[in-house]
Parts: structure tokens; C-alpha cells; sequence
């Protein structure tokens, strides 16, 4: 009796807690859409030349309350994994430099923040809301997604991610 | 003898306590909340039933048109939109019930009950469709089809997701809002009495 009151206890406070901070797994080896875009430095991304490396893609806008919520812990996830080899790319979807440039004012990002404005790169992507994240696996195929915002640097997030890298090491 | 019944009937009754404890949230109608935020007096209806919660939050036309005025939409597409009771939605699948289930929705299935009369509401496919490239530019459309909630979309638990939903009745109107979705392969539904537009800027205290 006292186990499945301890079970059912504990069963309550994980269940809410762990739905929370969960990335799906997508099924399937699903290859990731390739894009090239700049970043609001001028810098070209192609996605393919990422290969070999866990990245983290985000796609989101200004406007979005939950996008705007979940930056600043992507941004301190960012300088827990920068060292890491595992990449992060914010895609903005659809706005100006201007308008991300005054924005940054109020929510610094270090990681790259890349320009969709004409919205054809999401549209190939499995898009439907934002904010809507993939991580990408070194083999470059889709192996998680989160919709909606989360925290990003809460180390149950992390740790998935960091195995994908270490599954790559395994490979070599 | 008779001590040996009490414990078992006592363990029983325990049992029994707990477990109503437990499942009652399951096994209960839905729950709705109504607040109002008291710094910008804007009220909040929250659904929960089951795996769902959705959150329909008031949003004063004067919200929408400022929203809209950034980008290249007409005159009077910005009015259409700004006076078409928009709500801040939230849709989200907690996982409570812990089985992992998918929920599904489908905006087209929700019907809404307003001065008599049942209707679908709003969507923003026939909504882009009805505007001409001077009605809304194509960074313009980008913001209602990326700004408004999603058609159908899948929740798997801990997703969640953000978007306007509009209703098409006047600032200030009244209307019930039956709700539909599925969890994994069951189809739900609910009701949400007595939701508000938000009034125009004029009626305003």
C-alpha cells in the first residue's frame, strides 16, 4: 500500500515536470530541408555545411510573445554548448534587420540569428506555429521537435542533445 | 477477528479515498476558470479537461490594429481584423493523464453560438484568399498566416502553441464556443459559456 502511495505520489509530481521540458522524437530518418540564409551580420549559413555537428534550429519572430520568452534561456543554453561543437541557429521568420536589431535591444542573442523574410525557407520545413524548434543530428536528419517555447538550458534538455553528438562518436 | 475486519476495511476505505483522490481530476467534468488581468483589465478564459488546456485571452482592437499597422495591409483590412474579436489563444497538451497521448485539433470542427445563431469560426485561409495584393502585401500575409492559430495541428504532451483566433462578431459581443479535439484516438469535446470580445478603445472605462 505504502509503494503505491509513493509510486502514485511520485508519479503526480513527474508527470507535469517532465511534460514541460520534453523534445519529441521525430521517427523515420527524416533529412533536414537545406537552406542558406544570412544572419543579421552579414554572414552566410548553409545548413549542410553544419553536418557532423548537433544543431539547434529555431524558428520564431518579434511579435510572438512564447518566442520572445523562451530566448534568453536559449542564449544562456548557447554559452553552455558553444564549446561543445553543437550549433544553434535562430531563423527569424518574415521581419527586416531593423526591426531584429532594435528587438535585440531588449533580448540579446549571441548564436546566430538568421533572416527568413520572405518565408520560403519555413515553408519548407513542418512549420505550423511558433515558436516551433528542430534539432538536427550530425547525419543531418531530423531528431527532435518542440512547439512552443521551453527552457532551453535545463540540463534534461541539454543532456538529449549532447547524446546526439556522442551517438556520432560512437559512429566514427 | 473484528480488528482484522477494521484493517481491511480501513485499508479498503484508504484505498478507495486515494484513489478518487487521484482520478477524480480524470474522471471530471471540465474545469473552467475566468480572470481578469487587473493591470490591463483584459479577462482570461481557461479551459481544462482531460490532456487540453486552452486559454482564449481578450484582445482589444487597438492591440490587433497596432499590430497589423506595422505592416502593408489596407485601411480597411486592419478594421476587418481589428473589429473581428480576436482572442490571444494558448493551446496546450499537459500530459496529465501521463499516457502520452497525441492531441489533435481542428479549428473547422469548433462551432460558436452568438445572438441565436451556430457558426464555424473564423479561419485564416479564406481570409488571405479574399484580399488583393493592395488589401495585404506578401510580408503582410506572412504575419496573418504565422500570427493566427493553425488550422489543425498535432500536440504531442509538453507542446503547446500561441496564435490569434477571431470569431467575426462585434467588440463588446457575447458568444459560446463549443471546442473539439482528440486525444490519441478518442474524440473530446467541451463548452465554453459566456466569452467576451474585447470592447472597441470608445467603450472603454
Amino acid at each position: 500500500m505504502k509503494i503505491f502511495v509513493n509510486l502514485m505520489v511520485l508519479w503526480f509530481l513527474a508527470t507535469p515536470a517532465l511534460a514541460g521540458q520534453t523534445l519529441t522524437p521525430i521517427p523515420g530518418n527524416v533529412m533536414a530541408p537545406d537552406f542558406t540564409l544570412q544572419d543579421t551580420n552579414g554572414k552566410t549559413h548553409r545548413l549542410s555545411d553544419y553536418r557532423g555537428r548537433p544543431v539547434i534550429i529555431n524558428f520564431w519572430t518579434t511579435w510572438c510573445p512564447p518566442c520572445r520568452e523562451e530566448l534568453p534561456s536559449m542564449n544562456r543554453a548557447w554559452h553552455l554548448i558553444e564549446e561543445e561543437g553543437i550549433a544553434m541557429l535562430a531563423i527569424n521568420m518574415g521581419e527586416d534587420e531593423d526591426t531584429i536589431f532594435i528587438f535585440s535591444a531588449d533580448y540579446p542573442t549571441d548564436f546566430p540569428v538568421l533572416m527568413d523574410q520572405s518565408g520560403e525557407v519555413i515553408e519548407q520545413w513542418p512549420v505550423k506555429g511558433l515558436p516551433t524548434t528542430y534539432v538536427i543530428a550530425p547525419d543531418g536528419t531530423i531528431a527532435y521537435r518542440a512547439i512552443g517555447s521551453r527552457e532551453w538550458d535545463a540540463a534534461a534538455l541539454l543532456d538529449v542533445i549532447r547524446q546526439l553528438k556522442e551517438q556520432r562518436q560512437e559512429s566514427d | 477477528m473484528f480488528g482484522y475486519l477494521t484493517h481491511v476495511c480501513l485499508c479498503k476505505r484508504t484505498f478507495g479515498v486515494l484513489f478518487l483522490l487521484l482520478f477524480m481530476p480524470m474522471l471530471c467534468a471540465a474545469e473552467l476558470q475566468r480572470s481578469v488581468n487587473e493591470e490591463n483589465g483584459l479577462e482570461k478564459w481557461h479551459f481544462i479537461d482531460s490532456d487540453i488546456e486552452i486559454e482564449l485571452v481578450q484582445r482589444l482592437p487597438d492591440q490587433t490594429r497596432a499590430l497589423f499597422m506595422n505592416h502593408a495591409f489596407s485601411r480597411e483590412v486592419i478594421e476587418q481584423l481589428a473589429l473581428s474579436c480576436m482572442f490571444q489563444t494558448i493551446i496546450r497538451n499537459t500530459g496529465k493523464s501521463g499516457a502520452g497521448q497525441t492531441v489533435s485539433i481542428d479549428l473547422t470542427q469548433w462551432r460558436m453560438q452568438h445572438a441565436g445563431k451556430t457558426s464555424g469560426i473564423l479561419q485564416k485561409e479564406p481570409l488571405l484568399a479574399s484580399w488583393s495584393d493592395e488589401d495585404a502585401d506578401a510580408a503582410a500575409r506572412l504575419v496573418v498566416r504565422w500570427g493566427m492559430f493553425p488550422t489543425q495541428q498535432e500536440y504531442l504532451p509538453g507542446d503547446y502553441n500561441w496564435g490569434l483566433t477571431a470569431y467575426g462578431i462585434p467588440p463588446g459581443s457575447t458568444f459560446d464556443l463549443a471546442v473539439t479535439w482528440r486525444e490519441g484516438e478518442v474524440q473530446r469535446s467541451g463548452e465554453i459559456r459566456d466569452i467576451v470580445c474585447a470592447p472597441d478603445v470608445d467603450r472603454l472605462k
